[in-house]
């Protein structure tokens, strides 16, 4: 009884995917005025949805569970040393005996529906809703509820990041090549990334930046710490420091 | 042209040798216990699903309260064997359609809609088992290397396609037909060995054509319901991934027909486990908009069990919702019989006094949402109802 309708939509998607076009649009925002709080902030790193495969031929995704985990462990190191530099304090969420991982499983769900949104409704301009217009503003919120999580408790923010990369394999290069030399347009590799952070006292989404063509290949630690500084571009800094973007 | 000279070529290659779909995956079957995955690909697949397991068990659709989940998974095991058993972990979500899934790493999900219509053990097993022969035969694995396989020659057909400017559709429709098939190929073969676990379990083997024969009434009902002509589909489409439920009927019956008609079908133990979860089934089914698959539904629970107040109050509900006056006539009087069945809950007076309210009888209407307000000062609507009677 698996759904026809997911098999339809992976042929489909294939074809589609040959001829997509890029979509220009804005990749980060953040609270007015917004500053992390002063001395060291203590950040709570939420489980982060990774997704690291290859790119088949048709450009289905096929998911690769060795390079996830090596994605997932080389992200987390680059993550803590790049907010070490900036005197923060990153820990990764543990549910511990609070029993709140589903309620904290919700709120990455939220986060998620929510990021979408601002992707949505926000960043791209052209879809900007008559609310979103007015410059400067970024009012975004998981709702308070957040802060009130006991396994969140001494933590001022919480740091969600989503992560979908697809490396073109050799028969999609290969494809593109020859499309290429003909006049035909193919796309190979995904790589997409959000980062978001939202403030524990008030569940208000202080910053968030979205990509839809990140660089850094995560599957090394080298590539990981490129693609950690792009997915931190315009991460408030305190008023004095230069943010990680920058290097 | 050179080019379009050896595109052809390729093209008629590609089109006329369809992608292998079969591989050797390891010798050991997926429900060894702590079996892991070897191949890339299922390792894949295996993470995937792990990823997809988290969110089903943190889901809040999860019917988690009562050992309703154990339960499905006793009935999984008897069906299947404690052997093989061992390793599932079985979610039921609160979802009101008719469906079962399990993933490529051993996850078991089961709609609720599923329970509310399986009409004993043998037919929730049969389902069950079904979708367990797709575990068992790593449908997932096979499906995804299948869809790979098709999507690479048709990116190719439409590159070639492209570059030389010709029209490649009837290959890439030849390409998506075999997808299909191969797809529908894999639904009769977890047929075929759901029923084998079928046979061996002691549950009658007729059970599992019977699902199929009662999904096709139920269809039918609901196009009835409806206003339309209830279809019965003899062949399966070009794009259907299942085989017509008449088919899978047929060669069920076939096959059970051969075996000793003996077997019991744990009806009795079914109900019972099934009843503190009725009404909310019931609740969510009757919002499905479908009134004649709900009818059909609640007179199919009613021919088993008889018309118990619970029952009643749904169809007196079912018919409220459909609204016209000769259906709030018939819900009063179902809403009256399921108090004397003895439905004890206070929102049946007040949606018997709305039902009474809009057919005009005002009078026993004030009567009944006088009786809801007292047994619930606080309810979230009891503001509304009291507007209503202040008029």
């Amino acid at each position: 009884m698996k759904g026809g309708l997911i098999v339809r939509a992976a042929v489909f998607a294939a074809l589609v995917a040959l001829s997509m076009p890029g979509i220009a649009q804005e990749r980060t925002g953040s609270k007015t005025g917004f500053t992390l709080q002063p001395g060291t902030a203590r950040i709570v790193l939420m489980r982060p949805t990774i997704r690291v495969g290859a790119q088949s031929t048709g450009g289905m995704p096929e998911p690769n569970a060795d390079w996830t985990r090596q994605a997932r462990e080389n992200l987390t190191r680059a993550l803590r040393a790049a907010q070490e530099r900036l005197g923060n304090q990153v820990i990764e969420y543990d549910e511990g005996a609070s029993g709140e991982g589903q309620i904290a499983t919700e709120y990455g769900q939220l986060f998620g529906a929510v990021a979408d949104s601002v992707i949505e409704y926000q960043f791209f301009v052209g879809n900007r809703l008559p609310t979103k217009k007015r410059k400067d503003s970024f009012e975004w919120t998981l709702g308070r509820g957040i802060g009130e999580l006991r396994s969140l408790t001494g933590a001022d923010y919480a740091l969600f990041i989503n992560i979908n990369d697809e490396y073109g394999s050799t028969g999609r290069k290969v494809l593109q090549l020859v499309a290429l030399m003909g006049g035909v347009a193919v796309t190979s590799g995904v790589h997409v990334g959000h980062a978001g952070l939202v403030d524990l006292k008030t569940g208000e989404l202080v910053w968030l930046n979205a990509d839809a063509a990140m660089g850094g290949d995560v599957r090394t630690a080298e590539g990981a710490e490129k693609r950690v500084a792009q997915l931190l571009e315009g991460f408030p800094g305190r008023p004095s420091e230069k943010t990680i973007g920058g290097q | 042209m050179r080019w379009s000279g050896i595109v052809s070529a390729c093209c008629a290659a590609l089109t006329l040798t369809p992608p292998s779909f079969a591989s050797a995956p390891s010798a050991l079957p997926p429900y060894t216990p702590a079996y892991e995955p070897t191949t890339v690909d299922e390792r894949g697949m295996w993470m995937e699903a792990d990823e997809r397991e988290r969110l089903l068990r943190d889901s809040p659709l999860r019917i988690r309260e009562g050992g309703l989940e154990r339960y499905v998974r006793e009935v999984l095991c008897r069906e299947v064997g404690d052997d093989r058993c061992k390793g599932v972990r079985v979610y039921v979500m609160e979802i009101p359609a008719f469906n079962a899934s399990m993933m490529a790493n051993g996850c078991m999900e089961v709609w609720s809609g599923l329970l509310l219509r399986a009409r004993s053990e043998a037919e929730l097993a049969a389902v069950l088992g079904h979708e367990f022969g797709h575990f068992e035969l790593r449908h997932t694995l096979m499906g995804f290397k299948a869809k790979r396989s098709a999507t690479d020659v048709m990116a190719w057909v439409d590159v070639l396609g492209g570059i030389t400017n010709r029209d490649m559709s009837s290959a890439n429709v030849s390409l998506v037909g075999s997808l299909y098939r191969f797809n529908r190929a894999q639904e009769t073969e977890a047929d075929l060995l759901g029923f084998k676990y079928m046979a061996a379990s002691g549950y009658p083997a007729k059970a599992a054509s019977e699902v199929w024969q009662q999904r096709m009434a139920e269809d039918d009902a609901t196009a009835l319901g409806r206003g339309l002509k209830p279809r019965r589909n003899y062949t399966s489409g070009f794009f259907d991934t299942h085989p017509t439920d008449l088919k899978r009927a047929e060669y069920l019956a076939k096959a059970a027909a051969a075996l000793p008609a003996d077997g019991d079908a744990r009806v009795e133990q079914y109900r019972a486990a099934i009843a503190p979860y009725l009404s909310r089934m019931l609740a969510a089914q009757i919002k499905m908009n479908d009134f004649g698959g709900t009818d059909f539904i609640l007179n199919s629970l009613a021919s088993s069990g008889g018309w118990s107040g619970e029952l009643l109050f749904a169809r007196a509900e079912l018919y409220r919702t459909r609204g016209n006056p000769r259906d709030l006539q018939m819900a009063s009087l179902w809403y009256r019989d399921a108090k004397a069945a003895g439905y004890v809950a206070p929102e049946l007076d007040r949606n018997l006094g709305l039902a009474l309210l809009r057919n005009g009888q005002t009078e026993d209407a004030r009567k009944s949402l006088g009786a809801y307000l007292v047994a619930r000062p606080e309810a979230p609507d009891a503001k509304m109802i009291q507007a209503l009677l202040a008029k």
